[in-house]
């Protein structure tokens, strides 16, 4: 048996699902306050896990005696310069800080990771019995490659390369596709088995 | 018109409907359909099966609430596979959801206590911190620059498992479970490429595609969508919700298949009629 | 002034870059401390700024209020929705913690609930728009399609136990052709990427360190 707050909320979330669903047959009023609850919901979730991650982190470690703590606190509240426009320019100071640090770690495994192992895995892969699917990556990545050459007219040779690139890259988008529409076809049997739960609930299943 | 040509002009409320029922009749009529392994599933398996005894894996948990239905048989089945072979864990939040999917789904649908788990000594949880790729970075090359406390607020040096325990050289296997379908690089930056820490993720359907170039040389294996979570659930004898989920999904995708068949069919009569009219 | 405003912004992008680059590239000590205790400041510095996110969907719904308020009351009532959830939730954080039966009421039925719904709609509104677009018309479209549609029969269990070879076909789908012009795409994009990250180092990205 479901206690009555456990069924309230089923009730208030089977409510929420059609209100979103309903959308599909036009914008309406109940659609827009599902709309506005969620937003509500989770900015309060964000907030309460994001200020426990600043007390503990931060403010805690700063309280035991870690006094560099006081600096990205102080950038972190330097970020809301940008809500008066007379000091907006102090939050540069912040957003450099992530902008550098994110560049930095990203351009230092992007050399190896994603380009030289890449292209390597590709040619190895050709010499070492990789058989005709090995040759027939080597073709897409190269090919691939071509149609992101924007600094040469895909003409001649380049172009019928850029061509061939594009079919590859059609056939990635189309699994990319087919994983979504998968993907979104899973979400709608979660919320219509959540409403099935509900109303097994509601008949003292 | 020709009945050919009206086959591209039916309006899509009847996409809708069909798509609709079809969908929930299996969830009260269920079929029963069988699924087949996928080699990225039973390479993802292997790479866990492979593991020494008392081996440590890093759960990186990057799961989303919303996205619980296309996640949950992924990670409910892999939790399962390595409790029941005895591995250390260490999960750490990457997400706000995180902590509360894993303090619901931990406390309540997979119980490692079940399996002769003692918390603190074989597994711990450490919750969320806003990692991104530098949090990634922080982590693997010392993980108290990021976690002082578990999520119990517990400090890490009073955790058993925890004692001499700071980095990647500790860790014989990476669980990275994004959402997020370019997340997998901030794993093969921060992890494989610096430490060739031994990486498998899990990730959506859509994501799976992107994930692929990188498998099998930098990541062992991959779980993409809902449907490699059944094929895990199968291939390791873990029952779990990914099965249920099968048969509607099956039923649910063919009138969206049958109206693209349509949308081509009513295209080439279109054409062919304007060609012999010419 | 200036030097404040725009060079000093630079510089400090410059400096952690580098010193970000220099750790992943040595076996120097100092680079290593460093770069850990560099990389954990931004988790700090995105957790304080959230605040900014609420702020500003306050001020958004605030001026979406203003622009149809004359429309009728239900426009006060999605003014007010979202400070009562937000209230209610965030009072049930505070009180009772995060890991209260009374805040995951609200976590479950209310946060999970419409997010997931929001990705179930994607699915019809994706299906109406393939029946429209998903048409070979050209040799391209034809990819487009026989990709999709080949590893969409893969992923179905349906169609593994009716279709013979679809599911070789559709894993050939996924780990040739895909890998292929996957790989490509990702090679593309790293060295896009490299020019981008360099070019801001290098302090020739104004709008990544001007946008305030």
């Amino acid at each position: 048996m479901v206690g009555t707050m456990e069924l309230l909320g089923m009730a208030l979330g089977t409510f929420l699902i059609f209100s979103t669903l309903s959308m599909l047959w036009k914008d309406n009023p109940f659609f827009r306050v599902g709309q506005m609850a969620v937003m509500g919901s989770s900015i309060a979730h964000f907030i309460l896990l994001n200020m426990q991650t600043v007390r503990d982190n931060a403010w805690t470690p700063l309280l035991n005696g870690d006094i560099l703590m006081v600096i990205p606190l102080v950038l972190g509240l330097l970020m809301y310069a940008r809500l008066k426009k007379s000091i907006a320019w102090l939050s540069r100071y912040p957003s450099s800080v992530l902008i550098g640090i994110g560049t930095g770690v990203m351009i230092a495994g992007t050399v190896s990771g994603q380009v030289l192992d890449q292209i390597a895995i590709t040619i190895t892969d050709v010499f070492n019995g990789g058989g005709i699917n090995a040759m027939i990556i080597a073709i897409g990545v190269v090919t691939s490659i071509t149609f992101f050459v924007f600094t040469k007219e895909h003409t001649g040779v380049v172009g019928k390369s850029a061509s061939i690139g594009r079919k590859f890259l059609m056939i990635s988008l189309g699994a990319n596709w087919s994983g979504e529409i998968v993907w979104y076809l899973t979400q709608l049997v979660g919320r219509l088995m959540y409403i099935k739960n509900f109303l097994t609930a509601l008949m003292g299943g | 018109m020709s009945i050919l040509r009206k086959l591209g002009k039916i309006d899509y409320r009847w996409l809708y409907i069909t798509s609709l029922i079809l969908t929930a009749i299996p969830l009260f009529v269920p079929i029963g359909l069988s699924v087949t392994l996928s080699e990225p599933v039973k390479d993802y398996y292997a790479a866990i099966q492979a593991l020494p005894e008392d081996s440590v894996i890093a759960v990186s948990f990057g799961g989303s609430a919303a996205l619980l239905d296309e996640q949950e048989a992924q990670f409910l089945a892999t939790w399962k596979t390595i409790f029941s072979l005895g591995h250390k864990v260490i999960f750490y939040s990457t997400t706000e959801d995180g902590p509360m999917i894993l303090r619901d789904h931990l406390g309540k649908k997979v119980i490692p206590e079940d399996y002769g788990y003692t918390y603190g000594v074989d597994y711990v949880e450490l919750g969320f911190s806003p990692l991104g790729e530098p949090g990634q970075a922080s982590f693997a090359a010392n993980i108290r620059g990021v976690y002082q406390a578990d999520s119990r607020g517990t400090p890490l040096d009073d955790l058993p498992m925890m004692i001499g325990f700071n980095n990647f050289e500790n860790i014989d296997l990476l669980i990275y479970e994004y959402t997020s379908c370019t997340d997998i690089e901030w794993a093969i930056r921060q992890w494989t490429v610096p430490y060739q820490t031994k990486v498998i993720a899990t990730t959506l359907g859509c994501c799976g595609p992107m994930a692929a170039p990188y498998y099998p040389s930098q990541i062992a294996g991959f779980l993409s969508g809902s449907g490699a979570g059944t094929e895990l659930e199968v291939l390791s004898g873990n029952p779990g919700p990914g099965a249920a989920m099968s048969d509607s999904k099956s039923i649910g995708i063919l009138p969206q298949l049958i109206f693209i068949a349509f949308g081509n069919i009513a295209y080439f009569a279109n054409k062919f009629s304007k060609e012999d009219e010419q | 002034m200036s030097t404040l405003k725009k060079e000093v912004p630079k510089l400090i992008v410059m400096v952690f870059g580098i010193l970000m680059i220099l750790g992943s590239y040595t076996t120097i000590p100092i680079f290593d401390t460093l770069n850990a205790e560099l990389t954990s400041w931004t988790m700090t510095i995105s957790a304080v700024s959230v605040w900014l996110g609420a702020v500003y969907a306050t001020y958004a719904n605030y001026q979406l209020y203003m622009r149809n308020r004359k429309e009728g009351i239900e426009h006060l009532i999605y003014f007010v929705v979202p400070f009562l959830v937000f209230g209610l939730q965030f009072g049930a954080g505070i009180l009772y913690g995060v890991e209260s039966s009374q805040y995951l009421w609200y976590f479950a039925h209310i946060y999970t609930n419409i997010g997931a719904a929001v990705y179930a709609v994607m699915f019809f509104t994706l299906a109406s728009s393939a029946y429209r677009t998903f048409i070979a018309s050209s040799w391209d479209a034809f990819a487009l399609l026989a990709g999709g549609l080949i590893y969409t029969l893969r992923q179905i269990p349906l169609f593994q136990a009716f279709i013979p070879g679809i599911v070789g076909a559709g894993e050939w789908i996924m780990l040739v052709p895909n890998v292929g012009g996957g790989r490509g795409a990702v090679i593309a994009a790293a060295l896009g990427a490299l020019a981008l990250g360099i070019r801001t180092l290098m302090g020739k990205e104004a709008t990544v360190t001007e946008g305030a």
